[in-house]
C-alpha cells in the first residue's frame, strides 16, 4: 500500500524566502499537481535591506522565467563583480573576490602555480590583476561575458537587489503561478498528537491543512524549532560578530560595480551599491561595540549620511536537521549565516534545489529526508567554512575583534584544506562546494597566506613563455576593460537607469 | 622576474618494481616533472613475475595516454590492444540475466530531468517501452560488435559514449618501459634484498640489492604489487582488510585463442564461487576465474573456467592469491605505494589501472618539490592520502553492488553476499533508487550516475517511483519521444563498422606478435 500522494504544501514565512520557495515550488511541480499555499507573516525588512547574490542565482531565475532587465528594472538593483575588502587602517593590503577566474591556463595547466613561481621569483603585480572580472569591477565597468572572454576564463556577476522590492517582484510572480496566499500576524502549528507531525497552520481561527510545510520564518524558526523543538547547532566560535545593523545611504554618484567591505578594529561594514541607495551594513560583537558607536562608525567608515538604521542578532549556526517530520526549513531557519559573504540567499536556493530532486511523493519520505539533511548538512559546513576562514585567517590588527577571529580552531575540513594549501597552493577538492578554487585561492591569497611550494610540474613550462603569457593576459586584460561599458551606462541603456526615477 | 629553478638539488625518486604501475608512475614522472629537479630510478627484478594478465581500463587510461603523447595506432598495435565501450554482466542478479554497465549515457535528459526518470514514468503509466539498456548507443554498439570514434558533435547520439581499451598488460608495462627509459629513467635489474631505514626518522634510506649494489633515494615509490614491500612490509602500514564484503580470494587466469566475433566489450560472467572473465585482445583471449576459496574449491574452479573457455587454453591456469581491502595510508613517510602495493579490489569493474592512474596523477601534482622539499611534508602526505582513501572507498560501494544485490538463492557465496550487512553509504543509495530513481551523484572518484544506474537497474532493482519534475513533460510526447531516441540509436548503429574492421584498419597487430628487441635487452 503506497500512502497518499503529497500535493498540498503549505509555505509560511515572509520576505524573499517565502516568495522565491513558494514560486519554485509551484512552477516545478504544478504539473505533477502540487498546489503551494503562502502563509505571510509580517515583513521584517527595512527600506535599507539588501539582498546580495551569487552568480548561481541566474540558473534559478531562468527556472522561473525571470527575465533580467524586468527585475532590475523593478528592483533598482544593480549587478556586483564580487566583494573587495579593505582594511580601515590601511595596515593591510585591500584584495579582491571576483565572481570571475583568475588568469588563463598557460601550457594547458592551471594559472595559479605560475604566478606562485613568478611571485617568488619577484613578480609584484596581484593575483587579482589577473583577474578580468576584478579589473572591469575596480574600473567601474560592467564585465558582459562573450564568446573572447569565455576563452580567458569564467566570468559572472551577481546582484544587489533591495530587498523589500525583490519580495515584492518575487510575490506578485508567485501570485500569478497559482499560489495561494494567505496573510496571517500570528500562526500556530496543529500538531498530530499521534504522529508528531505538523497537521495544519492555524491562523488565529483559520486553519490551513497540508501535507508538507516549509519553514521560511527566518531565525523565529517557527514550526522546525518552535513546534518541532529540533536543536541548533552553534557555530559561535567561528564567528565573531553577534549583531548586524543595517541602513541607508545615498546612491553613488558613479555606481561601483562591486561591494566594499571595511575591516575595522571592532567589526566590519559593507557597502552594497543599488540603483537608488547604498545599503550599509556593520557588523560587530556587541560586548565590544554598543549599537549606537556602531552606526557612527558605519557612517564614518562609508562616508554616507545614514538612515533606515536596524539592529538585528547575528547568531550563525545549523539546525541539526533541516528536514524534520513533515516540514523543511530553508534560508535562515535551517542555518544562519555570518553575513561577510551574503550567503544567505545562496543557502534558500540550494534548499530548494535539492527539496526539488527529493520531492516526496508520498507520504514515506524518510530515505529522502535522510538523504536531503546530509545533503544539506554538507553544503551548509562547506559554506561555513569559506567564511570561517575569511575570520580565522584575518590580519587585521590586535583588536579583541580580530584577535579573538584568530584564536578560533578552524573546523578540521578547513584546518586541512589551509594546511595543504600552505603546502602546495591547491585546494583540496571536496563535496558540496559553493566556491570555486578560483575563490578560495583569492580569500587564502587575500589574507596573505603564501603557499611553500608550488606545483613542480610546471617547471616544463620555458620561463620566457610563462613570462610572455602573463603579459598577454595583462593585455589582454586592459583591452577588454576598456571595451566593456561603464556599470553606470550599461544600467541606463539595460534597464532604464535615471529614466526609471519617474517610475 | 630572475631566474628560473636551475641548479638546485635534485631530488632521488626510486620506484620499486616493473610491473604496469611502476612504468605507469615513471613515465608520468618523467612526462610531466623537470629532469633537471626530478631524478627517477626504477628497479625491477625479471626474477619475480608481474601479475599483469589481460588487462581492461576505463576511459580515463586514454587522457593519460594523450598527456604522456602516446600516438594510439601504436600503442594498441604493440599491446595487441581492442576497443571497449562496456563490460557485459552474466547471470549476475539472477542466473539467465544479461546487461551491460556502458562507458556511455542512457538516453537524454529532456526538460532537465534526468532520463530514468522519464522511462520509469513510462513503464509504470504503461506507456509501450523498451528495456533500459536499448536506450544506451554504447550498449546498442555492443550488442552489433561494433566500434567507431565517439563522433565531436555533442547534438549527435553517437557522441554519447567513450571508449577503454583491452590490453595485454606486460606489453603495456614493457611499451611504457622503452618510453620511459627513452626519456631518462633509469631502470636498473635487480632483486631487492635488504631495506634499510634512516635510524631516526624511520624513512626509507637504501636498498641494497641482491647483486650487491645499493640505491639510495629521497622519496620511494613502492609499485611492489601484493607484497607491499616498503609501505606494508618495511613502514608496517596496517591493513583494512574488505573480505567481509568482498569475499573473494583467489584468481586463476589463462589465456585461450581467439574466435570470432571480436566484442568491443569485457565480459564477467557470474559463478557459483565467483565469477569469470573475459577480456578478448588482438591475439587471444584472457580469462580468468576470481572465486572465494571459502565457497568453492580451486580443482573446482579451475574445471570450471576451463570448461568455459570459448577457445583452445594457451596455458594452464596460473594461481594468484589476495585480500580486498587497502591500507590505512598509501604516504607514509617518504613511501609512496601505488597499484596493488596499497590496495586491492578484485577487477570486476576494471578499475585497477585506473586506481594506479589517479594516484600517479596525485603524486605528480603533491610530490615534495627538491631543496627544501626533501623534508618530507606531512601535509602533502595528508592530502594525498586523503584522495586515495576517496577513491578506493568509493569503488569498493560500487564493486559491493554487484554482489548484495542478487537473487541466485540456494548457492552459498550468493546467498552469504545478500545476506550481509554492507556500508550504510551503500544501503541508502540502493533503496532511493528503488524507491524513486534516485542516482547517486558525486565529484570526486569513481562513477558517474549513468554507471550506478546500469548496474543498480541490471541487477534488477527496478524503481517504483520516480522524480515528479518529470511530470512537466506531456504525457502524449513521451512515447513518441522514447520511441524516437530508440529509433535514433538503432540506426546510427546499423551504419557503424565492426570492431574487428575497425581494427584492421587502424592498428592491426603482426599476425605473430614478435618479440620486440628492446623487450629482450
Amino acid at each position: 500500500m503506497m500512502s497518499a500522494p503529497i500535493n498540498n504544501v503549505v509555505v509560511v514565512g515572509r520576505d524573499v524566502a517565502l516568495w522565491l520557495a513558494a514560486s519554485v515550488l509551484r512552477t516545478a511541480l504544478a504539473a505533477s499537481g502540487v498546489s503551494v499555499t503562502a502563509v505571510e507573516l509580517p515583513s521584517q525588512l527595512r527600506p535599507g535591506d539588501v539582498q546580495a547574490t551569487l552568480p548561481a542565482l541566474e540558473a534559478l531565475h531562468n527556472r522561473l522565467r525571470i527575465d533580467e532587465s524586468a527585475l532590475l528594472r523593478a528592483t533598482r538593483g544593480a549587478f556586483t563583480l564580487g566583494q573587495n575588502f579593505s582594511d580601515v587602517s590601511g595596515a593591510t593590503p585591500a584584495f579582491f573576490h571576483a565572481h570571475g577566474s583568475y588568469g588563463a591556463q598557460i601550457d594547458s595547466r592551471a594559472f595559479f602555480p605560475y604566478w606562485l613561481k613568478a611571485k617568488g621569483l619577484g613578480l609584484t603585480v596581484a593575483l587579482e590583476d589577473f583577474s578580468l572580472t576584478a579589473a572591469a569591477a575596480k574600473h567601474g565597468r560592467m564585465l558582459i561575458p562573450d564568446d573572447e572572454t569565455e576563452v580567458y576564463g569564467r566570468t559572472d556577476y551577481g546582484y544587489h537587489l533591495p530587498a523589500l522590492a525583490y519580495a515584492g517582484y518575487l510575490k506578485a510572480l508567485a501570485v500569478r503561478q497559482g499560489v495561494e496566499v494567505h496573510q496571517a500576524l500570528k500562526v500556530a502549528a496543529v500538531l498530530d498528537p499521534e504522529t508528531g507531525d505538523i497537521q495544519a497552520l492555524d491562523l488565529e481561527g483559520q486553519r490551513i491543512d497540508g501535507q508538507l510545510f516549509i519553514d521560511t520564518t527566518g531565525a523565529e524558526a517557527l514550526l522546525i524549532g518552535q513546534a518541532l523543538g529540533v536543536a541548533r547547532e552553534s557555530w559561535r566560535t567561528h564567528f565573531p560578530a553577534d549583531r548586524v545593523l543595517t541602513a541607508s545611504g545615498p546612491a553613488m554618484d558613479s555606481i561601483p560595480s562591486y561591494a566594499e567591505v571595511r575591516a575595522w578594529a571592532r567589526g566590519w561594514v559593507a557597502l552594497h551599491p543599488s540603483q537608488t541607495q547604498t545599503h550599509v551594513i556593520q557588523t560587530y560583537a556587541s560586548g565590544l561595540c554598543g549599537d549606537e558607536d556602531a552606526l557612527a562608525m558605519a557612517s564614518r567608515i562609508s562616508g554616507l549620511t545614514l538612515s533606515e538604521a536596524v539592529v538585528r542578532a547575528s547568531a550563525p549556526g545549523r539546525r541539526a536537521a533541516a528536514w524534520a517530520r513533515n516540514c523543511v526549513a530553508l534560508g535562515e531557519a535551517a542555518c544562519a549565516f555570518d553575513p561577510i559573504h551574503g550567503v544567505d540567499l545562496h543557502a534558500v536556493q540550494v534548499g530548494l534545489v535539492h527539496l526539488l530532486g527529493l520531492f516526496p511523493v508520498t507520504g514515506e519520505f524518510a530515505l529522502e529526508r535522510a538523504e536531503y539533511n546530509e545533503a544539506m548538512r554538507s553544503q551548509f559546513e562547506r559554506l561555513r567554512d569559506f567564511q570561517a576562514a575569511h575570520y580565522a585567517l584575518n590580519r587585521y590588527g590586535g583588536s579583541a575583534f580580530w584577535t579573538r577571529a584568530r584564536q578560533a580552531a578552524p573546523p578540521p575540513e578547513l584546518a586541512h584544506k589551509i594546511a595543504a594549501f600552505r603546502a602546495r597552493g591547491d585546494i583540496p577538492p571536496f563535496e558540496d562546494e559553493t566556491f570555486l578554487a578560483d575563490s578560495w585561492r583569492a580569500l587564502l591569497t587575500g589574507h596573505g597566506v603564501t603557499p611553500d611550494t608550488y606545483a613542480p610540474m610546471i617547471d616544463l613550462t620555458p620561463p620566457e613563455q610563462m613570462k610572455a603569457e602573463f603579459q598577454r593576459v595583462l593585455g589582454f586584460i586592459k583591452a577588454q576593460v576598456q571595451r566593456q561599458p561603464t556599470h553606470d551606462l550599461y544600467l541606463q541603456s539595460f534597464c532604464g537607469h535615471e529614466g526609471a526615477a519617474h517610475g | 622576474m630572475q631566474t628560473d629553478r636551475t641548479d638546485r638539488a635534485t631530488l632521488k625518486v626510486v620506484i620499486v618494481g616493473g610491473g604496469t604501475a611502476g612504468w605507469m608512475c615513471a613515465a608520468a614522472l618523467s612526462r610531466l616533472l623537470d629532469a633537471r629537479a626530478y631524478e627517477i630510478t626504477l628497479v625491477e627484478s625479471d626474477e619475480i613475475a608481474t601479475v599483469g594478465v589481460g588487462e581492461a581500463t576505463l576511459p580515463h587510461i586514454k587522457t593519460f595516454n594523450d598527456m604522456l603523447g602516446i600516438n594510439e595506432t601504436q600503442f594498441m598495435r604493440e599491446t595487441q590492444g581492442s576497443f571497449k565501450l562496456g563490460i557485459e554482466f552474466r547471470d549476475w542478479g539472477v542466473m539467465g540475466a544479461r546487461y551491460v554497465h556502458p562507458f556511455g549515457t542512457f538516453g537524454e535528459p529532456w526538460g532537465g530531468v534526468d532520463f530514468q526518470h522519464h522511462w520509469v514514468r513510462a513503464r509504470l503509466a504503461g506507456l509501450k517501452t523498451a528495456p533500459l539498456q536499448d536506450y544506451s548507443y554504447a550498449v546498442a554498439a555492443c550488442r552489433a560488435n561494433a566500434f567507431e570514434f565517439p563522433n565531436e558533435d555533442d547534438k549527435s547520439i553517437r557522441s554519447t559514449f567513450a571508449y577503454a581499451y583491452h590490453f595485454d598488460a606486460s606489453l603495456y608495462a614493457q611499451f611504457l618501459r622503452r618510453w620511459s627509459v627513452a626519456r631518462g629513467v633509469k631502470r636498473i635489474e635487480g632483486l631487492v634484498q635488504e631495506v634499510v631505514q634512516h635510524g631516526e626518522t624511520g624513512h626509507v634510506a637504501t636498498l641494497n640489492l641482491k647483486s650487491g649494489a645499493s640505491i639510495s633515494g629521497d622519496l620511494f615509490i613502492d609499485c611492489s604489487g601484493f607484497r607491499s614491500l616498503l609501505l606494508g612490509a618495511t613502514m608496517k602500514v596496517g591493513w583494512q582488510d574488505w573480505s567481509k564484503w568482498l569475499p573473494c580470494d583467489r584468481a586463476l587466469a589463462v589465456p585461450c585463442d581467439r574466435v570470432d566475433p571480436l566484442t568491443p566489450y569485457t565480459r564477467s560472467t557470474a559463478q557459483t564461487g565467483g565469477w569469470i572473465w573475459r577480456i578478448p585482445l588482438q591475439h587471444r583471449t584472457g580469462n580468468g576465474y576470481v572465486f572465494s576459496s571459502v565457497f568453492i574449491e580451486e580443482d573446482n574452479a579451475r574445471d570450471t573456467l576451463l570448461a568455459q573457455l570459448d577457445g583452445k587454453a594457451q596455458a594452464e591456469p596460473k594461481l594468484l592469491r589476495f585480500q580486498a581491502g587497502r591500507r590505512e595510508q598509501c604516504w607514509a613517510g617518504n613511501v609512496v605505494a601505488i597499484g596493488l602495493a596499497s590496495g586491492f579490489l578484485e577487477p570486476l569493474e576494471s578499475t585497477s589501472i585506473h586506481m594506479i592512474q589517479a594516484a600517479v596523477i596525485d603524486l605528480v601534482n603533491l610530490i615534495p618539490t627538491p631543496g627544501e622539499g626533501r623534508r618530507m611534508d606531512p601535509r602533502l602526505a595528508a592530502e594525498f592520502n586523503r584522495l586515495c582513501e576517496i577513491q578506493y572507498d568509493r569503488v569498493r560501494d560500487f564493486l559491493v553492488l554487484h554482489y548484495t544485490a542478487n537473487q541466485r538463492r540456494g548457492e552459498a557465496l550468493w546467498d552469504y553476499v545478500r545476506e550481509m550487512p554492507i556500508p550504510d553509504s551503500l544501503t541508502q543509495k540502493m533503496a532511493l533508487f528503488e524507491e524513486r530513481a534516485f542516482l547517486p551523484d558525486y565529484k570526486y572518484g569513481l562513477f558517474s550516475r549513468d554507471s550506478w544506474l546500469s548496474v543498480l537497474e541490471g541487477q534488477g532493482l527496478m524503481p517504483k517511483r520516480y522524480d515528479r519534475l518529470a511530470d512537466r513533460l506531456p504525457i502524449e510526447d513521451l512515447e513518441e519521444k522514447l520511441r524516437d531516441l530508440k529509433a535514433r540509436i538503432d540506426s546510427n548503429v546499423s551504419t557503424m563498422s565492426s570492431q574487428a574492421d575497425f581494427i584492421s584498419r587502424y592498428c592491426a597487430s603482426a599476425a605473430e606478435p614478435l618479440a620486440h628487441p628492446a623487450a629482450a635487452e
